[in-house]
């Protein structure tokens, strides 16, 4: 495989995303922008998060995916405005991204209902194409 | 008596939030409706109880499509009035023999399990929270859309003649056009597309289809157009068919 396999993927995903971390190696996190610059500069880590990023896995224990998943979401939703409603149910509930936040630090069943939500989407964001 | 075909209730209350499901519901329907349907909108304060059962008993609508806040248990429409009840059995009964989806929360849970023994044909809804983004205002943008426009691709289909598991099909192709607007798509660079694919990720894992796939609430507007033009190239050959042996026998 080359390294235009995962210029490709960088390409294809957005801007916040190639800031977050994504991928794990010898147990630290790396964002695509990380990979992006360490497969160019041709590294020995740049091998590894290639290796990682060809076979479409980001190359961690479940329990890590939670601890990645959580700061990719505590990432994003301090980067909000922290007191206007965001996001609402049909049960009735609405949430600012402080609110939310405060259920996934919790570890609620909201919580943890996107907690495993960013866990697919960063196995499905490591496997686009 | 059978519930009728091509009869549709679409319920859309637009109170504590449920504006930015009903917005998106009603433009769908707008866009989708054939002619020969017979629709009726409940929309704002009218999507209540005793209008909706009122429409029910009057109209015996084969397809029901709903919005509500929910529980487990309990469906409810305008002013958070419980409309269906898993242990109320006459308010069961209210959807014998319909294909009934309900954009709520957690109703499948119980609540959908509870109709179908009840003799409802089939029943779309969320085993969790069913969640939508409030960034902008009810019906204004792609983003507050989104999660709605994959949930009603269900109702798209039903009225474009398709059969339940035909819609049903179609709305997991919708929720997922969805994620890949969001994820790689044009949407990629909204400031809130993780937060939206992340809901979408979420609705669709949690969006449960049960009973009957073979129902299609209205058949003919799907299927006419195919058996008109499957008809013509008969017609013609019956009419070339008729010409010749006319020319024959004149000869």
């Amino acid at each position: 495989m080359s390294k235009e396999l995962v210029n490709q993927w960088y390409n294809k995903i957005s801007n916040v995303e190639r800031n977050l971390p994504l991928l794990l190696v010898d147990g630290y996190a790396y964002t695509p922008q990380m990979a992006y610059d360490e497969v160019n500069n041709g590294s020995a880590l740049g091998a590894k998060l290639q290796a990682l990023i060809e076979s479409g896995r980001f190359g961690t224990s479940s329990l890590e995916e939670v601890a990645i998943a959580k700061v990719r979401v505590r990432q994003i939703l301090q980067s909000k405005p922290q007191d206007k409603i965001l996001f609402a149910t049909m049960s009735n509930k609405t949430f600012t991204p402080a609110q939310l936040l405060a259920e996934i630090e919790s570890g609620t069943q909201i919580g943890e209902q996107w907690v495993q939500s960013e866990i697919s989407r960063m196995t499905a964001l490591v496997r686009v194409r | 008596m059978p519930a009728l075909s091509n009869t549709f209730l679409f319920v859309e209350p637009d109170d504590n939030y449920l504006d930015y499901g009903s917005t998106v519901l009603h433009q769908i329907v707008e866009a989708n409706k054939q002619s020969g349907q017979d629709i009726t909108e409940l929309m704002g304060a009218d999507a209540n109880p005793d209008k909706i059962k009122q429409i029910l008993a009057g109209k015996n609508p084969l397809a029901c499509a709903m919005i509500g806040h929910g529980s487990e248990t309990i469906f409810t429409v305008f002013n958070l009035a419980p409309l269906l009840h898993a242990q109320n059995l006459s308010e069961l009964a209210l959807m014998n023999s319909r294909v009934v989806a309900l954009c709520s929360c957690l109703t499948a849970v119980s609540l959908g399990p509870a109709l179908i023994d009840a003799g409802t044909v089939s029943y779309l809804g969320y085993n969790k929270e069913f969640w939508f983004y409030t960034g902008d205002n009810a019906g204004t943008t792609r983003a507050v859309q989104s999660p709605f426009l994959a949930e009603f691709q269900f109702t798209v289909s039903l009225l474009r003649g398709k059969s339940t598991g035909e819609a049903r099909a179609d709305q997991l192709v919708k929720y997922d056009e969805e994620i890949a607007y969001w994820t790689t798509g044009d949407g990629k660079n909204h400031p809130s597309a993780s937060e939206i694919a992340n809901i979408l990720q979420m609705n669709k894992g949690t969006s449960t289809f049960l009973g009957q796939g073979s129902v299609s609430p209205s058949p003919q507007s799907g299927a006419l157009p195919a058996q008109i033009n499957s008809a013509i190239p008969l017609v013609v050959a019956v009419a070339a068919l008729g010409y010749a042996v006319y020319k024959t026998v004149l000869a």
